[in-house]
């Protein structure tokens, strides 16, 4: 005697499925999408939280450890590295960004802002270029050269990453 | 139920493939054939590499025939800085392997093009010279006897900063008011700093005395405050509160976490003779005024300020009081802001005591105002309505604080609404309507201002 499939039990099957397909299709893009944070080898600083990242994205914290100064570097208006880190760092627009620097440079807190750069790679030669330096640049084009620093704890792909 | 299985075995299929798809997409072998989107990839990567290549080359051929010497070092976040063009490393490597920092040139393939040689040159001159201005223009109308509406001619600021080296910079801000028959033009600020590190900055010049949030937050920008004008407790040219102070200050971050806390600590010439300026060209007596502040802004609540401050002088003015006494002057204030715009939210408060050093006569003076403001969502992001309330209860017998109207301290219970519209991201105009009192038994003003503002 045929036993007979149970209909409820083969579309909770085909869901389950279809969840996992999604699932595996949705991390295979994780790391094109995330953003890493990147500073020069000779960094010691190797993870960060998004406070940390806040402070020195926006000017408050200038100086690393050794003395040396930071120098961050922003990619150029318009593209999505951009725009994840406004979004989650700096939590403003485009016109609040703007607006934010005239006025840190009015209270003579900082004497320009920081250098928008036109192409990752450009970040990326920056980064290596200076020991100061830290940038952000999609993870899909991330290169020897340069050290990707945890935000968070979590290095870009890994579940729960915060800029992306 | 084949139905049924046949649909489970299709799924199952799409469910295997889809990755293998994924992973061929995004590595592309000699075999497979490229689509459009692939061969347009391949384009740009390729058009990128030739132009970067091209800056590579111009900066080489710059840097020859420079006679000067660039420094090709670190710089401070304030300084612009060029970075030359990308080498086209093909070695893909995880972020866990450069997080640890290992270096994969040994296993470069060439993917598009040739190699290109880079310097990762961050190239900083010394000095530099930057300037920003910021512009106003007024109209006023207003129910006072003796006012006359019309036009004015606002503040003419030109700020300038100038880093000397990587630590040390120069600040400066210079107006051009308008005024009956001439233009004053007036230092406002003007300071040589020196950076430690984050913790220890010193500074010698003069500056906005830093005993209000407003008066070091905004400075002469007007385009940069939400409002048209200041609030009274701190206006310029008045004498609640010294608003400039020349001499030294110490600044930086305290060491304390998520709390982030910061610091201003300074000493100077104080008040002058007429108490509304700075002893620009000396003190007037031989004792230095200080003032302290101290400010929080936690990690977690990102747009919050807490703050307090204390100042101290003796103020020696000729004339105000029989027998020319000294005062002993004590400020403390505090203030709460969130700086984002939806909303927005600053409320200060200043507590300002008198003490005639003959008589010992204490006089008490305080004002308050808290303001709210709010940027509109979506289309409306442009606007921004506001409303502020002031309120200052003035102590009428002391002698520092009276005079006629031009001069004097006087009480105040006053509200303001207004909207600003942001015709771009660095013009804004602001209209706003005006309800003050100065004391309970005189008549209320009421005036209607506008303004439009500017940087450039």
């Amino acid at each position: 005697m045929k036993r007979r499939t149970n209909p409820r039990f083969c579309y909770i099957f085909v869901c389950f499925i279809l969840c996992s397909l999604l699932s595996i299709r949705a991390a295979g893009t994780l790391t094109d999408s995330d953003v890493a944070i990147v500073v020069n080898p000779s960094n010691p600083t190797s993870n960060m939280t998004l406070a940390d990242l806040r402070k020195i994205f926006m000017g408050e914290r200038q100086y690393w450890k050794a003395s040396n100064s930071v120098v961050p570097l922003m990619r150029s208006q318009g593209t999505r590295e951009r725009e994840v880190i406004l979004r989650v760092v700096f939590q403003m627009t485009e016109q609040q960004y703007g607006q934010y620097w005239v006025a840190k440079v009015m209270r003579a807190e900082v004497s320009d802002p920081p250098a928008s750069l036109f192409s990752n790679g450009m970040v990326q030669e920056g980064v290596k270029g200076n020991a100061g330096a830290i940038g952000y640049i999609s993870a899909a084009d991330v290169r020897s050269g340069v050290k990707v620093v945890r935000v968070g704890g979590l290095l870009p792909g890994e579940p729960g990453y915060a800029l992306r | 139920m084949y139905r049924m299985t046949g649909l489970v075995v299709a799924t199952l299929f799409m469910a295997i493939s889809a990755p293998a798809q994924t992973t061929q997409a995004s590595q592309p072998s000699a075999t497979t054939v490229p689509d459009a989107r692939d061969l347009e990839l391949r384009e740009m990567r390729a058009r990128i590499e030739r132009l970067e290549t091209l800056v590579e080359r111009l900066q080489k051929e710059r840097e020859s025939t420079a006679t000067g010497v660039a420094t090709a070092s670190a710089s401070n976040p304030t300084q612009p800085t060029t970075a030359s063009a990308q080498p086209p490393e093909s070695s893909r490597v995880s972020a866990a392997e450069l997080h640890a920092g290992v270096d994969h040139h040994a296993g470069a393939d060439e993917r598009i093009g040739g190699q290109v040689e880079t310097h990762g040159a961050i190239e900083q001159r010394y000095p530099q010279l930057h300037f920003r201005g910021f512009g106003d223009i007024d109209f006023s109308a207003t129910d006072d006897p003796g006012s006359k509406s019309g036009f004015n001619l606002g503040q003419f600021i030109l700020h300038v900063a100038s880093p000397l080296s990587q630590k040390v910079s120069v600040f400066g801000e210079i107006s051009f008011s308008a005024s009956t028959g001439f233009y004053n033009v007036d230092i406002e600020r003007y300071l040589i700093r020196y950076d430690y590190n984050d913790h220890f900055k010193l500074s010698f010049g003069r500056y906005h005395t830093p005993i209000n949030y407003w008066n070091t937050a905004f400075h002469h920008g007007l385009w940069l405050q939400t409002t048209i004008s200041r609030p009274e407790m701190i206006r310029f040219g008045g004498r609640f509160q010294p608003v400039h102070f020349i001499g030294m200050l110490a600044e930086g971050n305290v060491p304390s976490g998520p709390l982030g806390l910061g610091y201003n600590v300074g000493l100077g010439n104080g008040r002058a003779g007429n108490i509304a300026r700075p002893g620009d060209s000396g003190d007037v007596n031989n004792n230095r005024a200080w003032v302290a502040n101290l400010f929080a802004r936690p990690a977690a609540l990102n747009g919050l300020q807490i703050g307090g401050s204390l100042y101290g002088d003796l103020i020696t003015s000729p004339g105000v009081s029989p027998g020319n006494p000294n005062f002993r002057e004590l400020i403390s204030t505090a203030h709460v802001v969130w700086t984002k715009e939806s909303p927005e939210f600053l409320a200060e408060f200043a507590h300002v005591r008198h003490r005639n050093v003959l008589t010992e006569n204490v006089f008490n003076s305080n004002s308050a105002y808290v303001q709210i403001a709010y940027r509109l969502p979506g289309e409306g992001h442009k606007w921004k309505p506001y409303y502020r309330f002031e309120w200052s209860n003035i102590s009428p017998s002391d002698p520092l604080f009276v005079g006629d109207n031009s001069v004097a301290v006087r009480p105040l219970t006053g509200s303001t609404f207004g909207v600003r519209y942001d015709i771009t991201n660095l013009a804004a105009f602001k209209g706003e309507y005006r309800h003050i009192t100065r004391k309970p038994n005189d008549p209320h003003v009421n005036g209607l201002f506008f303004q439009t503002s500017f940087t450039f």
